[in-house]
């Protein structure tokens, strides 16, 4: 693939720091170079000795003194490379990318820091993305920053409709602008808001409108582990023979959202625009947040990772049924919804209101319920939404059922309010 | 000061994340509210419970598990809270900013990507920015790709030259300028102590006519300053930073513990003008959302073992250390380097 047309003119002046290129001489050098060109300082100033961490369970992991070392100092703008050895083996286990020789994976600071740096690297104001709508709202919100032009395409059950999009691209191209179609962005599994997930024979039919119009796949899937039945849906990325597919991968559902870990893998041109960005902002991925995630994943193995998600999904499961048995208790006849097959969200929808912006953000924290409108998910803000995204994965069943009770309430006052006025 | 002009179109289209503000509600609430519109996981079914640090003093950070917890979980973009509160009360201490009340700070993952967003939220392709000349690479590498107009301030062994600084400024009037938008230089960027790569520190009466400058021409101030804290020398004779003497409330600060706890963890902390440090914390909502939690976490817990007096006692120890560095190193240079006007000593690095 040729991938020089997809990158943005900034991106492509983006250059390897000079410092980070002679590092290279490192590599096979003599072991009498005296080495004095990064501006490391010398950690044996480093006030910290030794680290160790309790897991669940009881065990203790103590960080050996080179362990703690690497995660004290400075390191590659790709990623800790024992930690990127890891997760490539994992990734090529769950995925077996068809062009896995020629990809590459590197480290994150958050899997939405890869986005937003993907994005930078892609998008001329004058590009499309094409975005599921509704969409994530912090990727809406770093596409209002940008500016691109953007395809918006409804979603059903499962997901973007691919006729949708076929028209919706056709009209792109066909706009007079001086911009490409570039990226598509889907959250395949689990989708924030919606809760769905993208069937296997749908993912191919997206994969090959991708093709046709030679786009990027966005493949954002932070909820992959928390699937809640056996059945395997294939990713964009184990199905992607052209290499068109980045696919953004987090340890914040599973292992720890404030470490600020995630990974991205795809074709080595695309990584080398984000890996450039991160050299030049934070350096680095934290150091110390890596190297406890690789010790971890060291000392579960693959029996203990899995057995690690097999619990949290047990524990999601529950928290999915009991808030689906507080919806029926409760919103019966107000709301509708689609139960979710993993992840942490319902997407609600109020049968009698057109909007639910006012109701929540006004009136919901007086009637003790928070939830988010669903306008703040739309491509179109503007355009009146009767939707509602609630989270299950704080609550207890008794704070749901609550909960529910007090949206219930709230809904029924709404609808007696708006009939007032009209 | 109007800010408003120092800003791409970008950075002004940035808007506040719902889903964020909306967790300022929880601050308010009755206890009774039932909060579902955040995407936090729960934090239970992370696997670290619990961890403990020992110091090379001896000493022991412990990580009971609620705190284990704040170290796991998200948090909010600013800043883990109590370390924001330590380093506002250090900065007020240490420089005694004259407009504090309108100032605002964020931990950054490091302070280069604090730098790297203020930059961001500043530079459109082709604008002026005014550096130091030599300039560290890790800035030149953030402006490249906007294939800034540079005005290259030269120095000498006391830094920045501001007769330099006046003459590339001069081919503007600065009345005509001060509230010009395009085509006018509007940054200025300078390692005040031990520049990189220079190793040369900027003296007091230097700053000040530095200050003055850049208040004539209506320059934002990027302080990049991670030597701060080893400068050679006694404290109290440290010369003031631009954000001490910053009475127009044009400064933008860059601390970094990157030098003196550690470069892995990734924590710096840009200090500035509430409507700047607000630009920079909206990218950051979108990008990496806040710096990581546990390496904030540890150096709270560091800073409040030690206290003020364990934290310049360990400075000064830092300090000493490159002090012995450079001796060696100047003593190396002389040995096989010796000619006139070969190199500078450095006065601080």
């Amino acid at each position: 693939m040729d991938y020089s047309k997809f990158i943005s003119k900034l991106s492509s002046r983006r250059k390897p720091s000079c410092i980070s290129e002679l590092r290279r001489a490192l590599d096979n050098c003599s072991p009498s170079l005296v080495w004095l060109a990064s501006g490391m300082p010398n950690p044996e100033k480093f006030p910290f000795r030794e680290m160790t961490v309790t897991l669940e369970g009881g065990k203790k992991l103590t960080l050996s003194k080179e362990t703690l070392s690497a995660g004290l100092q400075y390191g590659p703008s790709h990623g800790y490379l024992p930690f990127r050895n890891q997760l490539k083996r994992m990734v090529e286990q769950w995925h077996a990318p068809p062009r896995w020789a020629e990809s590459d994976l590197i480290v994150t600071v958050g899997n939405q820091d890869g986005i937003s740096k993907a994005l930078d690297m892609l998008l001329d104001p004058e590009d499309f993305i094409v975005v599921p709508d509704p969409c994530y709202s912090d990727f809406l919100c770093m596409l209002s920053s940008l500016a691109p032009q953007i395809v918006a395409v409804s979603v059903d059950d499962q997901g973007m409709r691919p006729d949708i999009l076929q028209s919706a691209l056709e009209k792109a191209i066909s706009s007079g602008s001086t911009g490409i179609p570039k990226a598509l962005y889907l959250v395949p599994n689990s989708c924030n808001p919606t809760g769905t997930n993208m069937g296997e024979e749908r993912r191919q039919e997206i994969y090959a409108i991708a093709q046709q119009y030679d786009l990027i796949i966005l493949e954002d899937d932070p909820y992959c582990f928390l699937q809640f039945n056996d059945k395997y849906l294939p990713s964009f990325l184990s199905m992607d023979v052209d290499g068109r597919v980045l696919r953004f991968d987090s340890f914040s559902k599973v292992v720890s959202s404030g470490l600020r870990i995630g990974f991205v893998t795809g074709p080595p041109p695309l990584l080398q625009g984000i890996t450039l960005h991160m050299q030049a902002s934070c350096i680095c991925p934290p150091m110390l947040s890596q190297v406890l995630i690789h010790e971890l994943l060291t000392s579960w193995g693959d029996e203990g990772f899995k057995k690690h998600i097999s619990d949290i999904c047990q524990f999601y499961k529950e928290q999915r049924d009991a808030m689906i048995q507080a919806l029926k208790t409760h919103l019966t006849g107000i709301c509708e919804w689609i139960v979710p097959e993993g992840g942490i969200f319902v997407w609600l929808k109020v049968l009698h209101l057109s909007d639910t912006s006012a109701m929540l953000l006004e009136r919901g924290a007086k009637g003790d319920i928070v939830l988010v409108p669903g306008r703040e998910f739309m491509v179109d803000s503007t355009k009146p939404s009767p939707y509602m995204r609630a989270a299950y994965s704080c609550v207890t069943p008794e704070e749901m059922m609550k909960g529910m009770e007090n949206l219930a309430k709230l809904i029924q006052k709404e609808i007696e309010l708006q009939s007032t006025h009209t | 000061m109007k800010y408003s002009r120092f800003l791409t179109q970008v950075s002004r289209n940035r808007q506040p994340s719902l889903i964020r503000e909306m967790t300022n509600l929880l601050a308010q609430a009755s206890p009774e509210l039932v909060f579902m519109a955040g995407g936090l996981p729960n934090a239970q079914m992370f696997p670290f419970q619990a961890g403990s640090i020992t110091l090379k003093d001896g000493r022991a950070l412990t990580i009971h598990p609620k705190l284990m917890m704040d170290c796991l979980q998200y948090g909010p973009t600013p800043g883990y809270p109590p370390l924001v509160k330590q380093l506002k009360d250090l900065t007020q201490q240490l420089h005694s900013p004259p407009r504090w009340a309108e100032m605002d700070l964020i931990v950054t993952a490091g302070s280069q990507d604090g730098l790297c967003k203020a930059l961001e939220m500043m530079i459109s392709p082709g604008d002026y920015v005014v550096t130091q000349e030599p300039c560290y690479t890790g800035t030149l590498s953030i402006l490249k790709p906007y294939k800034p107009r540079y005005l290259p301030i030269s120095g000498d062994q006391n830094g920045m030259c501001p007769e330099a600084l006046k003459a590339a400024l001069s081919k503007w009037k600065p009345e005509e300028v001060q509230d010009t938008e395009k085509d006018v230089p509007k940054v200025l960027y300078v390692n005040p102590n031990a520049c990189n790569p220079t190793g040369v520190s900027l003296p007091e009466d230097r700053r000040q006519e530095i200050y003055k400058i850049a208040s004539e021409y209506n320059l934002i101030i990027l302080e990049d300053d991670p030597y701060y804290f080893v400068q050679f020398g006694d404290r109290k004779d440290f010369p003031p930073s631009f954000l001490s003497m910053d009475v127009d409330c044009r400064v933008i600060r860059f601390d970094s513990f990157s030098k003196i706890l550690s470069s892995g963890l990734r924590i710096g902390y840009v200090t500035g003008p509430k409507p700047l440090v607000e630009r920079i914390v909206l990218h950051a909502q979108v990008s990496l959302l806040h710096a990581p939690a546990m390496s904030q976490v540890l150096v709270s817990e560091l800073l409040k073992l030690w206290g003020d007096e364990g934290f310049f006692k360990h400075t000064d120890a830092v300090q000493a250390f490159y002090l012995d560095q450079r001796n060696a190193m100047l003593e190396a240079a002389e040995k096989h380097l010796s000619g006139p006007d070969l190199f500078t000593v450095p006065l601080c690095h």
